[in-house]
């Protein structure tokens, strides 16, 4: 049983199809990367698959339940959730008191909540701003402080839209270790990132979206070699 | 500030300190004053002190800026005048009556404008509490309209009544705080600073929008429940705009956001009042030009001030 499935996933704004008939499926304790060009549809199909958009049409499951159209919240509660490529972090808070927040609102308990949020500030290296309003951190520093977010409770598949970019590289080494971690401990990913490097280093398995379909799907160095991903990349005539 | 003193468990236990120390300060003033007439204005100061409680329970804390304050104060000043007007229920039902009615009311204010933000949500709450005084005002048969209803005391002593007021003012922080201590205030801080991030946390924002609704619609509705047992006579001038913008002024002034920050501004903005009314009715013209400053300048209020917060 996979750990996500699409069928027929469908949304159009307008006359434009963003998202168009998208079967996808990722196993349980895969790094699945979602790659493409600008437009082509990634955030909107995160957008679907997060509960924040609800599909024309398709169906969505999670772990062999189906899920398609639920809210957020709901999907949260089943282990679903999701960081964003402009980070959501509450800005009046402090650091420390995200996690708080994060961990409370995943059914933990106060004390249960302070010591993994202790433990997630050192592993993330936010322990020196962690008394600062999250307002005030770097966006790199906001970055690390939603993966804390998403980890004070571990889920079962953390859906991130961009992670790496527009991030200083020992930030980004940071967020690749933790990733990788993670994963290690049984956790499931799907990233949506336009670095291909480190698409390359952590995803075993890539999926390529382009006008608002998945033109490809497998193994990363098989998918990045596919014309067709090629040519959405690079436009017509680039494999030749 | 960069130390654990920022962190929100703290920030608000100074500040509920803060704000018991106000209520004590206040419960030793009818030792030193003995004026009706000046023991009827901390009355009223406190009765604002509620209102910008409730109000800033959902501007300052939630984030949903809410323009129907007083219109709630007046909804359960009638309630309690008009259970007793016309099927002679004593006060001691009519009161929690009042506050269960205006919380429904909220709750379902809270729905019907959940989608709205900002502006908006300000115009649509603003059209309710404008609806609700038209209605209540051209109800002739039923309210009396605009000649207003009696209402009963609860009792003859001034000073009575204004013990009673700081009383409940005392209730109304301490479950405040309680509140915000807890899961719930956490939540209606990360609702406030970003709904959506709140919501892909697990937060379950349509709740607890409701709730903080619910919550701010039912303390004004016992503020103005009281209010109408003091005064003795309830009419659709309490659900004046006006009303509003000076629970506004207050709270701003004070501080949003925070505990002590509304009762401090309530105190300071009507008594400023009641002097400035000899000078002539500029009342308004000096609080607007005031919350100009401090929106401006100090956003975080005289308690941002105080406490080194900007």
């Amino acid at each position: 049983m996979s750990l996500l499935a699409t069928s027929g996933l469908t949304k159009h704004f307008g006359g434009v199809a963003a998202v168009e008939s998208m079967a996808l499926s990722m196993e349980e304790g895969e790094i699945l990367g979602l790659i493409g060009p600008n437009g082509s549809g990634k955030t909107t199909a995160l957008n679907m698959l997060s509960g924040f958009l609800a599909p024309d049409a398709g169906r969505v499951w999670l772990a062999g339940e189906e899920v398609t159209g639920m809210k957020p919240v709901a999907l949260a509660r089943r282990g679903l959730l999701r960081m964003f490529q402009m980070t959501r972090v509450f800005a009046r808070i402090s650091a420390f008191d995200n996690l708080i927040t994060a961990g409370l609102a995943r059914g933990l308990s106060e004390k249960e909540t302070q010591s993994r949020a202790q433990a997630l500030m050192e592993e993330l290296t936010l322990t020196p701003v962690q008394y600062l309003d999250a307002g005030q951190l770097s966006g790199g520093q906001r970055k690390l402080l939603e993966f804390g977010m998403c980890f004070i409770a571990p889920p079962r598949l953390a859906l991130l839209d961009e992670p790496f970019a527009a991030v200083h590289p020992v930030m980004r080494e940071t967020m690749a270790g933790f990733i990788r971690r993670r994963n290690a401990e049984g956790h499931a990913f799907l990233v949506v990132s336009h670095d291909m490097p480190i698409v390359v280093d952590l995803c075993a398995r890539t999926a390529c979206m382009n006008a608002g379909r998945l033109i490809a799907a497998g193994p990363t160095r098989e998918v990045l070699k596919d014309p067709a991903v090629i040519e959405a990349y690079l436009g017509s005539g680039s494999h030749a | 500030m960069r130390d654990a003193r920022n962190l929100w468990s703290r920030r608000l236990a100074t500040d509920f300190r803060a704000a018991l120390a106000i209520v004590a300060a206040l419960a030793a003033v009818p030792l030193f004053v003995s004026s009706p007439y000046w023991l009827g204005i901390l009355i009223v100061s406190i009765y604002f002190a509620l209102l910008a409680l409730g109000w800033n329970l959902l501007a300052g804390f939630t984030g949903q800026f809410s323009l129907a304050p007083a219109a709630f104060a007046m909804l359960g000043a009638y309630a309690t005048a008009l259970l007793d007007y016309h099927w002679k229920v004593a006060l001691a039902i009519g009161i929690p009556a009042a506050i269960a009615g205006t919380a429904l009311l909220g709750w379902i204010l809270g729905r019907i404008v959940l989608r709205l933000k900002g502006p908006y949500l300000a115009l649509t709450t603003l059209s309710f509490a404008e609806i609700a005084r038209v209605v209540v005002g051209n109800s002739h048969e039923f309210t009396r309209g605009d000649q207003g209803l009696n209402v009963p005391a609860l009792m003859q002593s001034r000073v009575g009544y204004y013990y009673l007021f700081l009383a409940v003012l005392l209730a109304v922080l301490c479950a405040l705080h309680v509140l915000m201590r807890g899961r719930a205030g956490r939540f209606w801080l990360a609702i406030r600073d970003d709904e959506t991030g709140a919501e892909s946390r697990g937060i379950d924002v349509v709740r607890f929008k409701t709730l903080a609704f619910a919550l701010s619609c039912a303390i004004c509705g016992l503020a103005g429940s009281l209010y109408g047992t003091f005064s003795q006579l309830v009419s659709p001038e309490l659900g004046l705009l006006l009303q509003t913008g000076l629970v506004i002024s207050m709270v701003v002034i004070g501080g949003m956001g925070t505990l002590a920050g509304p009762i401090v501004g309530a105190l300071l903005v009507y008594l400023s009042s009641e002097w400035l009314r000899g000078v002539g009715n500029i009342q308004l013209i000096v609080f607007s030009l005031v919350v100009i400053v401090f929106a401006r300048f100090f956003r975080t209020g005289l308690w941002g001030l105080a406490t080194g917060r900007r």
